[in-house]
């Protein structure tokens, strides 16, 4: 069960928001702190999803995933096995709004998936990787430690 | 990819990054910077009427409840009371919300309305509940009338912010776009007077 699941508009304008501020963060205080930002949204706003990757559950993880993409209007396909998820997103939504916007979409962009999802897995059994293979087009895994590759 | 849903508790997570680092102002500027892509030409072009186009446009999409309607006339905008659907998220954050989080609202905000011309009384009321007051005006004069009425009905004078101290570039600005609004409201007229009837 997803602790938070909105279901109603979307005001999708907040990834030009967040590009922006991807990149002030970056730029002023470096990548690092950036970093350390995204990470503590994945382990603290997610803090459910995260216990429960601790406690070995990954099944908030894959609701929040299909949720969100399915609700963002993404091209994706979740695949999904004990010790693996891996998510492949053919068209990111934030990409695709950030050219509608017509904004310069930040080098920093994919930070925000693989911190996020970095710190969903801090401490937990489960690692998480990001694979761009080109703009808006990812594939992104989530395995738990130790189990294949 | 943060969701859209979820934007405003990674925001909630960079004011505490900024505010340990006495950030924050200069953070509110660059997002008003970026807010100007959405607002800028809107409120040149139409004035009130545009603030009400984008307001009402943000109403929908961030799911806004209102519990009273504000009052717009062409040379005011007066808040209503609505519940703030980005703090109430924050409130109900496993991360916890920032104590300053309301903060930005006006941060970024009245540097667009000193920019396109017009004053505003901002009073966030209280920083813990979903709840302020964004008031917009034409004319000075009732900008700082109704600043003080609310200070005098027991408003926080520290939690009001306003861009009064700015008056000379506020009416530089009201003189530099007169022509354009003018024209603007001249030919989509009817419109306007339609929004304003609306309330």
């Amino acid at each position: 069960m997803l602790r938070y699941q909105e279901n109603n508009e979307l005001h999708r304008d907040f990834h030009g928001t967040t590009n922006t501020t991807l990149d002030y963060i970056a730029e002023n205080y470096g990548v690092d702190a950036l970093k350390g930002i995204l990470q503590d949204t994945g382990e603290k706003v997610y803090k459910s999803i995260h216990d429960k990757l601790a406690a070995g559950d990954a099944s908030e993880l894959l609701e929040h995933l299909n949720w969100f993409y399915f609700r963002e209007g993404a091209k994706y396909q979740l695949s999904v096995n004990p010790d693996e998820i891996i998510l492949e997103v053919f068209e990111c939504p934030a990409i695709r709004h950030l050219k509608k916007m017509g904004l310069k979409i930040s080098e920093y962009a994919c930070l925000q998936t693989s911190e996020v999802n970095a710190g969903m897995c801090k401490n937990t059994q489960w690692e998480s990787s990001v694979e761009v293979l080109e703009e808006g087009h990812c594939i992104q895994t989530f395995r738990r430690k130790g189990c294949g590759k | 990819m943060i969701p859209s849903d979820h934007f405003v508790r990674f925001y909630n997570e960079v004011f505490k990054f900024l505010d340990k680092k006495n950030g924050l102002e200069d953070y509110y500027l660059e997002i008003s910077r970026h807010q100007e892509h959405h607002c800028l030409d809107l409120f040149s072009r139409k004035g009130i009427a545009g603030m009400k186009e984008y307001w009402g446009m943000i109403a929908k999409e961030e799911n806004i409840i209102q519990n009273k309607k504000g009052f717009v006339s062409d040379t005011k905008m007066l808040s209503g009371s609505s519940i703030c659907p980005s703090l109430t998220k924050n409130l109900d954050n496993d991360a916890g919300a920032c104590e300053k989080y309301c903060c930005h609202c006006p941060g970024w905000v009245i540097p667009i309305f000193t920019k396109t011309g017009f004053y505003c009384v901002y009073d966030l009321i209280n920083l813990l509940e979903p709840t302020c007051s964004m008031n917009v005006f034409a004319i000075r004069e009732e900008a700082e009338e109704f600043k003080q009425q609310r200070i005098a009905n027991g408003a926080k004078p520290e939690l009001i912010y306003d861009n009064l101290d700015k008056t000379d570039e506020v009416e530089a600005n009201k003189e530099r776009l007169r022509p354009i609004r003018d024209a603007a409201l001249g030919a989509g007229g009817a419109d306007c007077k339609r929004l304003f009837a609306d309330g």
